[in-house]
């Protein structure tokens, strides 16, 4: 008999823990007063966003946004991004080249700075949600030291719970399309030396939001 | 993972000795206690509380349906292209890996933190295999530099202060001296950063397996995790099999109730949601993800009244919570887990015979149970360890002593024997330092001494005097 039969032969000749465990009736989300309306889904964003140490600038237009990117992107001469089609702001990768700057090759291990665009945005925990796929590469928010999310304020919603919702009205396509989904808060950090909290422990040191609000 | 659990007495008392690793720990669990308690009652007690008996069901409801939950778990795996096998106990496990990674042909070995790795000692059987393997959380690093095992479930490196870790980069790895945090984790980010381009192969845990999307869920803070999972061709996780959960919705409640148990977070900084290997038009991420269920003692657990113990998440606030972890460390429980949890599983899944002492490593005060997540009665279970280990005979002092104690008081006359036999004794050897077992408790308290005479003789020699001033 395999390994596994034998596990679950044993698990099932055991009497049936918990049986007077309920069945779930309403699910509860973590936070009960998650903003609902636009305005009160973007503030709240941006003050958890910044209290988990991200940097924010809300932009206006798509040449806002790119004007805020070539002012952050100014020392980089070399690039990762993601595929132009995935970002919510049109003529960047013109306006890179007019500036004499190169998108990398997505598999480059040096680079560091990263531009991604985002799947949607929670609210009450300030976390950028992301799906790897054709063109959105993982390493692009995690490889160089800093990563810059450019992400439309329509993309917010209240939270994780109502974002799995979500995701369930649409069939859990993203965990069958995507090989990963990864909520990021706030910059890579670490507590493990004598509970001294350190920005950039292995992922980005920091985080940059470019939030288009008007798009 | 060797066991040392028997030794929890001896070991306790290096780690009291010990003032840098006290106020290292001290500092740690304090600070992790009060952040728990800001976030987990934001709102307030009672939704806190709601939300933690929520936690708790959908643990115990994956629980109640394991064998069918599990078999949901490996079909909607294997529908997303993780490779799936099973593994019964610790040996069968470190084979498993070790076939993976030689199909691979793979030689360096990123790793990300598991304390189910731990349990099966996987590390010396990689080195034994004479493959490198390099823990990559920060924490972990460190220790496996000095030769040591994790001392918390979190923090694996809790008891060490700053200038002890300096000194533990600057001897293995001629790291300039520097007393800046800051400074020493951007070496360690350095370091390892080749590490973690060069891996042919990434080992992780799992926090929690979702059955119904066939996901692989990995709560982290350094990036570390996702390197592991997200750069090697090869990614293998290991997985006991309680961590397997029904739905997304339960998903959403025990991560958020695990971040901010264990850290205070309302989400670690990564939410690693990893359904499978890359897919056709991705360009990174691993092209192989082996799932490998573990059972290692877990089965045995599950058909006893202990089973409540496998619905642990792992936040380490029981042990944050702990007075006695709080004092002597994580070491000190000889084994893989210290504190409440730890001194209930171990036990269970070393056999209570290898961890005696540990069932009475609490003072019961009810702490690890307060503040655990998913509402596991810990004390509950150290008290029905005790009573196992009197019907188990494992530990028969007590037994023996309540019987010698029994006898006594059941005849005057051996009472009074006893206690002169005590009195005399106490002439002999004082009662600052009890010899044997009695030791116990002088070493720490007084033992108020005898009185001189006992009642029986002041009352015996009333009554003479009495009869002499009377006489009839």
């Amino acid at each position: 008999m395999s390994s596994r039969d034998v596990i679950l032969k044993r698990l099932r000749k055991a009497a049936q823990p918990f049986q007077d465990v309920p069945p779930r009736t309403e699910h509860m989300a973590m936070v009960p007063d998650a903003p609902q309306t636009p305005d009160d889904l973007q503030s709240r964003f941006v003050a958890e966003a910044e209290a988990v140490g991200c940097t924010v600038y809300c932009v206006t237009s798509q040449e806002d946004a790119v004007t805020h990117l070539l002012e952050i992107l100014r020392e980089h001469d070399s690039i990762l991004s993601w595929h132009e089609s995935h970002l919510p702001i049109s003529g960047f990768c013109e306006a890179l080249q007019s500036q004499g700057k190169t998108i990398a090759d997505p598999a480059a291990t040096d680079v560091r700075v990263g531009i991604t665009g985002a799947d949607a945005a929670l609210a009450v925990t300030g976390s950028l949600v992301l799906q790897s796929g054709t063109g959105k590469y993982r390493l692009t928010s995690l490889l160089p030291d800093l990563h810059i999310a450019l992400v439309k304020a329509s993309q917010i919603v209240p939270d994780f719970e109502t974002w799995i919702a979500q995701q369930r009205e649409d069939h859990l396509s993203a965990f069958s399309e995507s090989s990963n989904t990864i909520i990021i808060t706030g910059p890579s950090k670490t507590a493990d030396i004598a509970q001294e909290l350190i920005l950039g422990a292995h992922g980005p040191k920091q985080v940059h939001i470019v939030l288009l609000t008007s798009a | 993972m060797h066991n040392d659990a028997r030794n929890f007495v001896a070991l306790s008392d290096v780690a009291i000795a010990d003032a840098d690793l006290r106020s290292a720990v001290a500092l740690a669990t304090t600070r992790a206690y009060d952040k728990r308690m800001v976030a987990l009652f934001e709102h307030s007690p009672a939704y806190g509380e709601a939300i933690r008996q929520q936690a708790a069901e959908a643990k115990r409801r994956a629980l109640r349906n394991l064998p069918d939950l599990l078999e949901k778990a490996e079909s909607s795996l294997t529908a997303n292209g993780f490779h799936v096998s099973w593994a019964i106990d610790a040996a069968e496990a470190r084979q498993r890996v070790l076939d993976i990674i030689r199909q691979h042909q793979g030689r360096l070995i990123s790793k990300s933190k598991s304390m189910l790795t731990e349990e099966i000692g996987l590390n010396a059987a990689l080195e034994a295999a004479d493959l490198q393997v390099i823990e990559t959380d920060l924490g972990e690093f460190i220790i496996q530099l000095n030769n040591e095992p994790p001392s918390h479930i979190i923090a694996p490196v809790i008891h060490k202060t700053k200038a002890q870790i300096r000194d533990i980069f600057v001897r293995e790895l001629n790291m300039t001296p520097t007393d800046d945090a800051g400074e020493m984790v951007a070496f360690a980010r350095q370091t390892l950063r080749e590490y973690f381009v060069g891996a042919d192969v990434g080992i992780s845990g799992a926090n929690f397996i979702i059955a119904e999307t066939g996901s692989l869920c990995l709560v982290m803070n350094e990036g570390n995790g996702r390197m592991c999972t997200s750069l090697p061709n090869v990614h293998i996780a290991l997985v006991g099999i309680e961590k397997v959960i029904e739905t997304l919705e339960d998903y959403a409640t025990l991560d958020q109730v695990l971040t901010r148990s264990g850290t205070g977070q309302k989400l670690t900084v990564y939410t690693n949601i990893i359904n499978g290997p890359r897919r056709g038009g991705e360009s990174d991420g691993p092209e192989h993800v082996h799932v490998i269920f573990v059972d290692n003692g877990r089965s045995d657990v599950y058909a006893t009244k202990y089973a409540e113990a496998l619905a642990c998440i792992r936040c380490g606030a029981c042990q944050n919570a702990c007075p006695v972890y709080r004092n002597v460390g994580g070491h000190s429980y000889g084994w893989v887990y210290g504190g409440p949890i730890g001194a209930v599983l171990t036990p269970l899944l070393e056999g209570l015979e290898n961890a005696a002492p540990l069932p009475h490593a609490s003072s019961l005060c009810g702490s690890c149970k307060q503040v655990c997540p998913v509402d596991i009665d810990l004390p509950r279970m150290l008290l029905d360890l005790r009573a196992d280990l009197v019907d188990e005979k494992v530990d028969n002092r007590w037994q023996m002593g309540l019987k010698g104690w029994a006898l006594t008081m059941q005849s005057p006359m051996r009472y009074e024997l006893g206690a002169q036999a005590a009195r005399l004794g106490q002439r002999v050897v004082g009662t600052d330092n009890l010899p044997g077992v009695l030791g116990n408790w002088t070493k720490y308290r007084d033992f108020p001494g005898f009185a001189p005479k006992s009642f029986r003789q002041m009352w015996r020699e009333r009554e003479r005097s009495h009869r002499k001033e009377q006489p009839s």
